[in-house]
């Protein structure tokens, strides 16, 4: 585990006593808690806490799933605001079109995603994790939520595991999973909305599957995935699957600001107000809260999601004995130790650094993009064809709409000496990313041009003109 | 087991303990032995599947059949001229595709208002005379291999054999209807539908 553990420290020492189904096992360094030494899952039934980051998280939360939820449905100019056609190869992003040719452009989105996740976890920890994945706003924002509605409580939750069949259990059981299932039935649809139009997506709901067969498949897969995840795996994703905690420990350094516990001025733990103790009474409060079953008095460790859940349960304590706030805050571990923040340090500059190189290039490179593609290619066949003594050069040019409007697009030659030009349709106009075909016929008469001279044709939009090099060939 | 077990390796003050995994994992691997156990034994053991070799050879024999009976015969595209469905969707490829030489209207002259009438370079395609047969297959092969040395491309390759169809089954139903204006006939009479 990435964290600094100390020999001797009283929460790593002494025998582990992690026998399956032991009610005093305790969050150790050595091991998972949600693992059993026999291998088998031991469940973490997260207590309730209350206060100012739950508070928060509620606003963050319910704004996110509205977010997710409303995306699909909204349109800008009669396009969707946000669309991956991956069939069709159109992608829409708030009022701009993008086809296959802007693929590359993708990369900006990841580097820039990944590049964000480094930033801001050398900065402030974990927070994507505790408050913006959707692991975590589904999973503590809606299911558990959900169990805790149909089961009660911490505690009752732990009694109902324990009890065997009865028709109460069976009851609650039901009505979780059945609430669990139609929750992932609609975010299963929704995330489908985000690759296919989502009135088409309500369309085929109420067509037959076999109409439908890959968005079917889609939805039942995600559906499926959904519900094991939130209702089974859980925080498991986090700490076996997702790399991003582990790759805390080389993101950190002494200033970067994370959920943590003040050792100085808690230990040593134990009773209130006994000459020579520490502030922690030792209640297990910030263990009985934690969602991934670790004890933050451990230090820092990878099962850390910087949720928060132990800061409210711990200021709730401190307050009811009149002790100030922040035994486990929101610090640096030059913070916890020393007592000093440092926010600018060479590596914050550094990443300033990058930043501006990665947005200066993103915005040239913005501009390359296209508003429309105009290829010229050679019909299929001969080079040329010669008849008589007029050789005929046909060619085809392709034309692509990338912008969000309907387009007329107009094409002409640039008279060029000795060469005859047809071309039978001038002007098209085209709906956006809709593409088209035009033939283009360039006649000349042999010995008259050199095979291999470059004549133009010009593209024209509304508002760029583009010039398409032509290659003449003959005898 | 109460105690956990430490490995008897230590590197630089680092030392390993030897936790179980999950037992949802290790029954990935154990089911993953036991597939490519089972997959060993049928593919490359008893041979009672197809090698990839014998899979591609299949497919490839496959393919060859589909292609000899996807040969398109007059009676299909005359089918599919009547079939209502087919012909709009050869309207749309026309539209997209087509017009650019034969006109909307199929006579291959483009009319622009105050100007004299352009002639296009395509055939009409609404009188009796086709220059590459006027037979139903042979406006298929027309319009799939295209005519070498003028704009009428090897659609096939672009479109692909339904919408080429779906095209023919549209001209099909332009053909005889001598739109005013249109092209002088070119090539042979064909009679018959």
């Amino acid at each position: 585990m990435s964290s600094t553990p100390q020999a001797g420290d009283p929460a790593t020492a002494g025998p582990s006593s992690r026998g399956p189904g032991r009610s005093d096992r305790r969050p150790d360094l050595d091991s998972l808690y949600c693992i059993n030494a026999d291998g088998s899952r031991n469940k973490i039934h997260t207590a309730d806490v209350r206060g100012r980051y739950q508070r928060r998280k509620w606003v963050l939360w319910a704004i996110l799933i509205a977010i997710y939820l409303v995306v699909p449905w909204i349109l800008i100019g009669g396009k969707p605001a946000f669309l991956i056609d991956i069939p069709r190869r159109h992608f829409y992003l708030l009022g701009n079109t993008f086809n296959a040719q802007d693929f590359w452009l993708a990369f900006f989105v990841v580097t820039g995603i990944g590049f964000s996740l480094i930033v801001v976890s050398a900065m402030w920890g974990r927070v994507w994790c505790g408050y913006g994945c959707p692991q975590t706003v589904f999973l503590e924002g809606v299911y558990r939520r959900v169990e805790r509605f149909f089961e009660g409580n911490a505690a009752k939750r732990k009694k109902l595991d324990a009890a065997g069949v009865t028709p109460e259990k069976v009851l609650r059981r039901t009505g979780k999973y059945a609430t669990y299932l139609a929750l992932s039935v609609v975010l299963s649809h929704t995330f489908l909305g985000y690759f296919m139009p989502v009135r088409e997506v309500v369309k085929a709901m109420a067509g037959s599957p076999s109409e439908h067969p890959s968005a079917f498949l889609f939805v039942l897969v995600f559906t499926a995935i959904i519900f094991f995840n939130f209702a089974w795996f859980r925080e498991q994703l986090c700490i076996v699957i997702c790399p991003y905690g582990r790759l805390q420990s080389v993101l950190y350094d002494q200033d970067t600001v994370n959920v943590g516990y003040d050792k100085n001025r808690g230990e040593p733990r134990g009773k209130h107000n006994v000459e020579g103790r520490g502030d922690c009474i030792d209640c297990h409060r910030c263990v009985a809260v934690c969602p991934t079953g670790i004890d933050i008095r451990n230090g820092t460790q990878l099962e850390c999601v910087g949720c928060a859940n132990c800061i409210d349960a711990c200021d709730e304590v401190m307050d009811k004995l009149g002790q100030p706030r922040g035994l486990v805050r929101y610090d640096s571990l030059r913070g916890f130790e020393q007592g000093q923040r440092r926010f600018w340090r060479p590596r914050v500059l550094l990443y300033a650094v990058l930043l501006l190189i990665g947005i200066a290039v993103f915005a040239v490179a913005i501009t390359k993009r296209t508003a429309f593609e105009a290829n010229v290619v050679r019909v299929q066949g001969s080079a040329y064809t010669l008849d008589g003594e007029t050789v005929t050069n046909a060619f085809v040019i392709h034309l692509v709409n990338k912008l969000p409007a309907t387009t007329t697009f107009s094409v002409e030659a640039i008279a060029s000496a000795g060469v005859e030009w047809t071309i039978p349709l001038p002007s098209v106009t085209l709906e956006s990313l809709a593409d088209q075909r035009l033939p283009v016929l360039a006649k000349f008469q042999r010995g008259r041009l050199k095979s291999g001279t470059i004549v133009q044709l010009v593209v024209t939009s509304e508002d760029e003109r583009r010039t398409v090099d032509v290659k003449l060939l003959g005898p | 087991m109460t105690q956990d077990v430490l490995r008897g390796h230590e590197f630089d003050g680092i030392t390993e303990f030897d936790n179980r995994l999950p037992n949802w994992w290790l029954w990935t691997f154990y089911l993953a032995c036991i597939f490519s156990f089972v997959y060993w034994i049928h593919y490359h053991v008893l041979r009672t599947g197809p090698s990839s070799l014998q899979q591609y050879q299949a497919e490839m024999a496959e393919a060859e059949a589909a292609a000899l009976t996807q040969v398109v015969t007059d009676e299909d595209l005359t089918a599919k001229s009547k079939d209502s469905a087919a012909v709009a969707a050869g309207k749309a490829v026309y539209t997209t595709n087509c017009v650019a030489c034969h006109a909307d209207n199929g006579g291959a002259v483009m009319v622009v208002p105050g100007q004299p009438p352009i002639q296009l370079p395509g055939v009409n395609l609404t009188d009796k005379f086709w220059l590459h047969g006027g037979k139903p297959a042979d406006l298929y092969k027309t319009v799939t291999q295209g005519v070498q040395g003028t704009a009428m491309v090897a659609w096939g390759m672009v479109l692909g054999a339904n919408k080429c169809q779906d095209v023919v089954a549209y001209i099909m139903t332009l053909r005889n209807t001598n739109v005013p204006g249109g092209k002088e006939p070119q090539g042979q009479e064909y009679v018959g539908k």
